[in-house]
């Protein structure tokens, strides 16, 4: 191999190095977009041949966590939402909620690790469940610690538009666990 | 302001992204409103939830394995197991050095191979065999007795590796000697509470990992290990100066190869 080309390898190497680092918070936005865990794997895939293919508009030195996130939302909606392979908003408002009064009603306690594993189904799926436009800026804030400016380019929206959208989002999800979260806001008056 | 209005508000409070002239109107109204008081407890403990069971979604090895083994992810030149990664992670950004050095294993770069079948791979159809009651083993109590027999069989020239897998529930139950491609495999199984395992250990070099295999380099041992999946079983190879040794089992990759890195001694 020349020297130009070992330093071109070299320098794929360190990136691709570098992307894998981020590998987990991708695989779990994946996993909270993506209807099942095989085509979240495949997103996650995708999504590291694609960064890697474009590997020279990224700015060293930038937020590479936020890119690649992009580059996963793009593809997320350029090819498995227009081919109706994912959960699209329209397809998620017909999920029915999970059976959570049945499983409130079986479970042995809040200390149990079972409880605990339910619990981590329960709210993972009501996420896949709420509409995807309520449902990414959840994954991008509350799962992915971006900050509202973050979420807004890499959702390409107006950081107001985030805020409403993660409220709504985060309503509907409440909706679905109350049985969860204690004290329902019966008790104050609503103005 | 309503409650309604509130809503999107405690939103941003709870994210820390309320403006400070917002934040005073919504003080004002939380003073007064105790139904916006819970919703914004609410909200908060909602976010702690999904931000705690998200934390535990972790990427499958498989996967990883699968993204660094893809073709399209790694570099078209050609490439040798010879070069070392220490240049690259000179190269590579702080935060990555920072992750190697918490987590002491780094994924690292992928290589082809040109061996269609190497020895590795083609070694695992004895496990295969054995799962689905093909080949039949005479098992011994003794585990010293597997060792020199299988040392006779190679007239002495490298032995099994006879490792103490006790603690992980699985003692040497058998041992196989394999012709493969030429060359002789020894094989140990162990078997107990902890399952069942392979060890096969023969001459060779890293060329007989299978192509697909992904690398990891262990920064304290400086050495290499290679993890490939195979119908359902994992394995693990690593190299001890001319012996190869192979674990396989079906245990979790992960598992197999923190076993691997425990066991292996730097050449």
């Amino acid at each position: 191999m020349s020297e130009e080309g070992k330093v071109a390898s070299a320098r794929r190497d360190a990136f691709a190095a570098e992307a894998m680092v981020h590998l987990d918070h991708l695989y779990r936005v994946a996993f909270h977009l993506a209807k099942d865990a095989t085509e979240a794997d495949d997103l996650v895939q995708e999504t590291f041949v694609r960064a890697l293919a474009a590997r020279e508009q990224f700015e060293p030195g930038t937020h590479m966590k936020a890119w690649l996130t992009k580059i996963l939302h793009n593809f997320f909606f350029d090819y498995y939402r227009q081919r109706k392979r994912w959960n699209s908003a329209e397809e998620a408002s017909k999920v029915e909620s999970p059976d959570l009064e049945n499983f409130a009603a079986s479970n042995p306690g809040p200390e149990s690790h079972v409880l605990l594993k339910e619990l981590d189904a329960q709210i993972t799926g009501v996420l896949r469940n709420i509409p995807v436009e309520f449902r990414e800026p959840i994954v991008l804030i509350d799962v992915s610690d971006f900050s509202y400016e973050e979420a807004a380019a890499i959702l390409s929206c107006p950081i107001g538009t985030i805020r409403s959208r993660l409220s709504r989002g985060r309503k509907l999800m409440h909706q679905q666990l109350k049985l969860y979260v204690r004290g329902e806001p019966t008790s104050g008056t609503r103005k | 302001m309503t409650c309604e209005e509130a809503q999107e508000l405690i939103t941003a409070l709870i994210d820390q992204e309320l403006p400070d002239a917002e934040r005073v109107s919504l003080d004002s109204h939380l003073r007064l409103c105790a139904h916006c008081q819970i919703v914004l407890e609410q909200e908060a403990l909602l976010k702690q939830s999904i931000r705690e069971t998200a934390q535990r979604v972790r990427t499958p090895n498989e996967l990883r394995a699968r993204i660094l083994s893809d073709q399209r992810t790694v570099a078209k030149q050609n490439r040798t197991r010879r070069q070392n990664l220490s240049p690259l992670l000179r190269r590579a950004r702080p935060a990555l050095a920072a992750a190697a050095i918490i987590a002491v294993l780094l994924p690292a770069l992928f290589f082809f191979r040109a061996t269609p079948e190497p020895l590795a791979a083609a070694a695992l159809e004895s496990y295969d065999r054995f799962r689905s009651g093909e080949l039949a083993v005479s098992k011994t109590e003794n585990p010293q007795e597997i060792v020199e027999r299988l040392t006779r069989a190679v007239d002495g020239r490298f032995h099994p590796m006879g490792y103490d897998l006790t603690g992980m529930g699985l003692r040497p139950v058998a041992g196989l000697v394999r012709q493969i491609h030429g060359r002789k495999v020894l094989v140990a199984i162990y078997q107990g509470e902890g399952g069942t395992l392979f060890c096969y250990t023969f001459i060779g070099s890293e060329e007989d990992t299978p192509r697909h295999a992904a690398r990891f380099y262990d920064a304290a041992k400086k050495m290499n290990f290679y993890a490939f999946s195979h119908g359902g079983l994992n394995a693990v190879l690593h190299r001890e100066g001319e012996i190869i040794c192979v674990l396989a089992s079906e245990m979790p990759m992960e598992k197999l190869l923190a076993l691997a890195r425990s066991k292996a001694k730097s050449s």
